[in-house]
């Protein structure tokens, strides 16, 4: 019984982990930017739904709309004005891959200062009036809010594959991940096609962090376990690869809420990352394949 | 002409090291503790520099050796009963063999894996040090104070940390010149033409990782026995190894120079800024960061080779714009 509610558990926080994992990973494989900042957007998109919960009492899952269409900006500003400019010609060899990703460090900080500055360092939840209610299944408990936050980040990351595989833009993404030089001889504009991808992968942190809030209480400077789970799946379900982030997700919730049960709280975390280091060394494809790894 | 250049960069640095030896003299002790921090994040920046600057590694999560030198400090120094300085070199001892053991695996990996693989691992070893008993877990370690006077306390500690910067500085000028330094620098420009040539690229990589390892644990247990409490967040923080990596590409990788330049612009920064504006420091310093990839990202040192010009910031621009 135990086992089954650990086990159930898992694969719905688990979707939640592969909504978070899926945008940093698209990002990471078109572009090859490690987006430090995507645990901040996680944030800013729990925000989000909290204000607009809380000044106009909207109810939280109809804000996810929202929080994706302004984290989209957000995200497209920011390539377009800030990381393109450090990933041309001269920053693909060398150290200079790592420029991104320090940007995107000190973009994090700075996004964490101005979100501390403005709404406090405070803990906030989003409870609502059916929070605690949840559905009894032979003496197994699920929570509703639980089942559609699984539902909604599952249904996000499916859309998002519709996009890529169905629409011009988005096969124009896939076009740079198999040839970043082919793509740019047959005219894709590089540029703006970086900028739509990173506004992707913001948007689908907002919509997680609208997700988050309804389930986990976050503060500006809780940003930190997104990032690393985002890390610790996307090694597991392999680069820019949606399908293997669904697994890896619901994989990493399942193995940590096992061990939440049998080992003890405080590895939690700490199995997250001995997978991590193992799955590096050992398979560093990933779990499934060998897409996108050159 | 070439000597006259050589004296000049010797007069230079033995003007720069008799001011630090006497500013203490000279101060109060709280600009004596922000240039023992200092000189810490020196010798943090330098050791990652072994790594990054000639190899062309970024070990994200070198900070692992800062907390197992720490750590290590100080349980054989409370349980063992051992003196401080042998129980500071047995610690720093231990990061070389530790860096040695998980490195043969993952120094196989390149660019942003064995960033993330270093990473992996500092994060599980924070992780499993807030478990176990030795460390005493969450709870944080408590450290035996050094028996002396407040002020001669702080003269000690700055001197340490300041012969420890030294000496880091010393082997990496070493390294530079060797062999050790010649095959890093094969590695970092083309690693398969390296092993080609016949350069055992496994073996200098792990040589360079086991003794930046050293001096991170060096600075880890001095840290450890200055603050005489540590607990796992604050010695195995991510933050930490961040900031030093920013420092050695905001000084210059693969410079001697740099890690100085760096330590000392952005911890005298952030000092100033966080006395002044202190709701600021942090959005002020990521602003800085954002700045300096844009448009010096391969740090002063490079910037001051291309004479400090203008154009040369504008072209630096434009060759990283896509």
């Amino acid at each position: 019984m135990l086992f089954a509610q650990a086990l159930i558990n898992g694969i719905l926080v688990g979707a939640l982990y592969s909504c978070v994992a899926v945008g940093f990973s698209l990002v990471w494989g078109v572009s090859n930017i490690i987006n430090l900042s995507h645990g901040i957007f996680v944030i800013l998109g729990a925000y989000t739904t909290f204000w607009l919960f809380t000044f106009f009492h909207i109810d939280p899952f109809l804000t996810i709309p929202v929080s994706a269409a302004t984290l989209f900006i957000l995200g497209f500003l920011i390539q377009k004005h800030l990381l393109n400019y450090v990933v041309g010609p001269s920053q693909r060899s060398g150290m200079g891959v790592f420029m991104s990703l320090i940007l995107t460090f000190g973009l994090a900080r700075m996004l964490e200062n101005f979100m501390m500055g403005i709404w406090s360092g405070d803990w906030r939840t989003v409870t609502t009036s059916y929070t605690g209610l949840s559905l009894m299944i032979g003496g197994i408990s699920i929570p509703y809010i639980r089942i559609a936050v699984c539902l909604i980040a599952l249904i996000s990351t499916w859309l998002l594959s519709v996009f890529l595989n169905r629409t011009r833009t988005g096969m124009a993404i896939r076009a740079i991940t198999f040839s970043f030089d082919g793509a740019q001889i047959v005219g894709i504009d590089i540029a703006f096609i970086f900028s739509i991808t990173f506004a992707i992968g913001a948007a689908l942190a907002g919509i997680a962090g609208s997700l988050v809030s309804l389930i986990y209480s976050f503060s500006p400077f809780l940003s930190t376990p997104y990032l690393s789970w985002a890390f610790v799946i996307v090694v597991m379900g392999g680069l820019g690869s949606i399908f293997g982030a669904i697994i890896g997700g619901v994989l990493l919730g399942v193995i940590e809420s096992l061990a939440t049960v049998y080992v003890g709280p405080g590895y939690q975390q700490a199995i997250g990352f001995i997978i991590l280091v193992l799955l590096l060394v050992f398979r560093p494809q990933g779990l499934f394949g060998k897409q996108f790894l050159k | 002409m070439i000597m006259q250049e050589k004296w000049r960069v010797y007069l230079i640095i033995g003007v720069f090291l008799l001011i630090l030896i006497i500013l203490p003299f000279m101060s109060n002790k709280y600009w004596i503790r922000i240039f023992t921090t200092i000189f810490m994040y020196t010798t943090l920046a330098q050791a990652t520099n072994i790594l990054m600057g000639f190899a062309g590694l970024v070990p994200f999560g070198n900070v692992v050796f800062f907390g197992i030198g720490a750590y290590l400090t100080g349980i054989l120094m409370v349980d063992f009963g051992l003196s401080f300085f042998p129980a500071l070199i047995f610690g720093a001892v231990v990061c070389f063999a530790f860096a040695s053991v998980i490195g043969y695996p993952i120094l196989k990996l390149k660019g942003h894996y064995f960033a993330i693989a270093t990473m992996g691992v500092s994060e599980a070893i924070k992780q499993i040090a807030t478990n176990i008993q030795i460390t005493r877990g969450g709870m944080g370690f408590n450290l035996p104070l050094i028996p002396l006077k407040i002020e001669a306390a702080y003269f000690f500690f700055y001197f340490l940390m300041f012969s420890a910067m030294v000496l880091v500085t010393l082997a990496t000028y070493w390294i530079s010149r060797s062999r050790i330094g010649y095959a890093l620098r094969g590695i970092m420009s083309n690693e398969e033409g390296a092993k080609s040539l016949g350069i055992n690229t496994a073996y200098y990589k792990l040589v360079a990782w086991g003794i930046s390892a050293f001096f991170t644990g060096i600075a880890g247990g001095i840290f450890a026995y200055w603050y005489a409490y540590i607990d796992p967040p604050s010695v195995f923080d991510i933050g930490i190894a961040v900031r030093f990596i920013i420092m050695l590409l905001l000084g210059g990788a693969g410079t001697i120079i740099g890690p100085f330049l760096g330590a000392f612009f952005i911890e005298l920064l952030t000092e100033t800024i966080w006395s002044k504006f202190l709701f600021l420091h942090l959005g002020v310093l990521g602003a800085i960061i954002v700045l300096v990839v844009i448009f010096m990202p391969k740090g002063f040192m490079w910037f001051y080779r291309q004479r400090f010009s203008l154009s040369a910031l504008l072209e630096n621009v434009r060759k990283g714009k896509l």
